[in-house]
């Protein structure tokens, strides 16, 4: 399992290393104690799992999140925070309490083994599931949502769609519609286009959770989600989604 | 009680009443339409009775009144809504025989006398109907009151808790802990130095002291414990200067003074900066006067940051009013990317 740290101590960066020792297959790749230093290590490194501070120096380890391309898997490490904590909607991933319980590491470790080879196994099972180019991600990767203090890790292929709100993106799943601080193009860049389909102006689609196609006004289309959600589709984009399909 | 769920309990006990005094009446003489018509219109009239009683009771207050004044008030409104019914039922009679739709029998029983005994025990009906509703009204209020206790009771730990726990600063206790087990196979030596020092830092909070004054000395003592201890997590993003007047030996300050002031210092500002940087520490006297001040990288955010309790400067403020001596001030300024706080009391 390829680690990366992300401690503002030293002293607390060198006692995971120590609790890591004992797990034969933790393999440390890097450690930062800083945001951006982390940001960099990150995404030159691609690990698998990141051991995160929720306290850093002038940041949060929410704000590293937020600016990450590559989102491993997170465990969260705290001396005494349960508010940031209590943020999660869903508690999708591991924290621990510090001082660390070897134990307590022990077993989110093996969690996070079993998410590990959940994912590996989904990516060999159904190729170019999991997206097109570098930094492009499909419906098995995870991402990171958060609305002011609320967060949510979620399956990308569990994301009905989004819809732009002005400045912000609105994402759909699991009846939650958190307004992320992002653009529908930008957001449209880093997402895997056989996966999402930009069907008009404000609206990005998931191909894999669209339930009927109706014919609309002005030989456009209007799309039901299998969450319920309509969106219209304009002519000229209603060509490219006849393609996409018809492939 | 919801409006509707006391009508229903109303109808059900006065339509009660009609049914027994029918039965009753029926075991010495035969029903007629005259007499169960006279009964559903005495039972209508108690139900209207009761609900003024209560209607009154609720708006004269009188469940809150002096014992001596309810008192009256439970003894005399009755009997006389009683005969306020009885009147009720009087004219109900008087107009039904008048159009003839009643028929007495030649035998019943009529006067004043008779008219005297139908109110006593109407008004005796009425006596136990409000006593009934009173002590349901107090056994009401007595469960609130009990539940209200409960919540300041609740509220009250809660607080106190929170006040406590602001004093320890979990945060600090718990990544010092931390930093200690690390250290304790890096340098043994030096990690035995640090869990005396936190022992020195923990005693002194839970004693909190409640002297008015102390030493600068002794509080000099708790704030290089502390440093240290922060030092022992920021390292090198926490240099610190200090900068002692020798006139200052001598001086006393209300405790935990000087100690607010450095906390504030690491927690928002070194720890919060990139990179960290130099905590200052300067102590001064003139005559009578202390000076301390204490300034950190950074940037002043009125009204303070989300995730400050916002115990510290308040308290603070306080404390000097009280034990700072005349004249003592804070004050807050903030330039060149450094916060710099002085506070100014008599040694």
């Amino acid at each position: 399992m390829r680690i990366y740290i992300v401690e503002d101590s030293r002293l607390a960066r060198q006692e995971l290393r120590t609790l890591l020792a004992a797990i034969p297959d933790a393999d440390i790749v890097g450690e930062a104690a800083e945001l951006a230093q982390a940001r960099e290590g990150i995404e030159a490194l691609l690990p698998e799992l990141l051991l995160l501070d929720v306290e850093l120096p002038g940041a949060t380890g929410f704000e590293l999140l937020d600016q990450l391309h590559h989102l491993p898997l997170v465990i969260f490490t705290t001396a005494y925070d349960q508010h940031a904590l209590a943020a999660f909607e869903r508690n999708a991933l591991d924290y621990l309490l510090k001082p660390i319980d070897p134990q307590r590491l022990e077993a989110a470790l093996l969690r996070a083994r079993e998410r590990l080879q959940a994912q590996r196994h989904g990516a060999t099972a159904a190729p170019g599931a999991t997206g097109t180019g570098p930094g492009c991600k499909g419906a098995d990767d995870m991402v990171f949502l958060r609305d002011g203090e609320r967060c949510w890790f979620v399956r990308l292929g569990d994301v009905a769609g989004f819809e732009a709100c002005g400045n912000y993106v609105q994402a759909w799943f699991e009846g939650q519609h958190p307004l992320l601080q992002r653009t529908l193009s930008a957001l449209e860049e880093r997402l895997d286009p056989q996966l999402f389909f930009r069907a008009s102006r404000s609206h990005l689609i998931n191909l894999r959770w669209v339930q009927s196609i109706q014919p609309w006004h002005n030989e456009g289309y209007r799309v039901t989600l299998r969450d319920g959600h309509e969106v219209e589709v304009s002519r000229r984009q209603a060509k490219q989604l006849r393609e996409r399909l018809e492939l | 009680m919801h409006p509707g769920r006391r009508a229903l309990i109303q109808l059900l006990l006065w339509s009660f009443y009609v049914l027994l005094s029918l039965g009753m009446i029926a075991n010495y003489q035969a029903l007629s339409g005259t007499l169960v018509a006279v009964m559903v219109a005495v039972g209508a009239a108690l139900w209207a009775a009761s609900e003024a009683l209560r209607a009154w009771a609720l708006r004269g207050g009188w469940l809150d009144l002096p014992p001596r004044a309810l008192l009256l008030r439970l003894a005399l409104a009755p009997p006389l809504m009683a005969v306020v019914a009885q009147l009720l039922v009087y004219s109900f009679n008087r107009l039904g025989l008048a159009l003839g739709l009643l028929h007495f029998a030649a035998n019943a029983p009529y006067g004043l006398g008779v008219l005297l005994g139908y109110t006593a025990n109407t008004a005796i009906l009425l006596w136990l109907w409000l006593l009934a509703w009173a002590g349901g009204q107090w056994l009401q209020r007595w469960r609130q009151g009990e539940i209200a206790k409960w919540q300041a009771e609740a509220a009250a730990r809660a607080l106190e808790l929170q006040v406590l726990r602001a004093q320890i600063n979990p945060h600090f206790l718990f990544n010092a802990l931390n930093n200690l087990r690390a250290l304790i196979n890096e340098d043994p030596a030096r990690a035995r130095e640090m869990l005396s020092r936190l022992s020195n830092t923990l005693r002194h909070t839970l004693q909190h002291s409640a002297k008015e004054r102390v030493p600068l000395a002794e509080e000099l003592v708790v704030v290089r414990d502390y440093v240290a201890l922060e030092q022992l997590h920021h390292e090198d993003r926490l240099q610190v200067r200090w900068d002692i007047d020798p006139a200052t030996e001598g001086a006393s300050l209300p405790p935990m003074i000087l100690q607010l002031l450095v906390e504030n210092a690491i927690k928002h500002g070194i720890a919060r900066t990139v990179g960290g940087g130099v905590l200052e520490i300067v102590l001064r006297r003139q005559g009578a006067r202390l000076q301390i001040e204490v300034s950190n990288p950074g940037v002043w955010v009125e009204g303070g940051a989300q995730s400050s309790t916002g115990l510290g400067l308040p308290h603070l403020r306080e404390r000097l009013k009280r034990a700072g001596g005349e004249g003592a001030d804070c004050r807050i300024a903030a330039a060149d990317g450094r916060v710099r706080v002085t506070v100014e009391l008599t040694a």
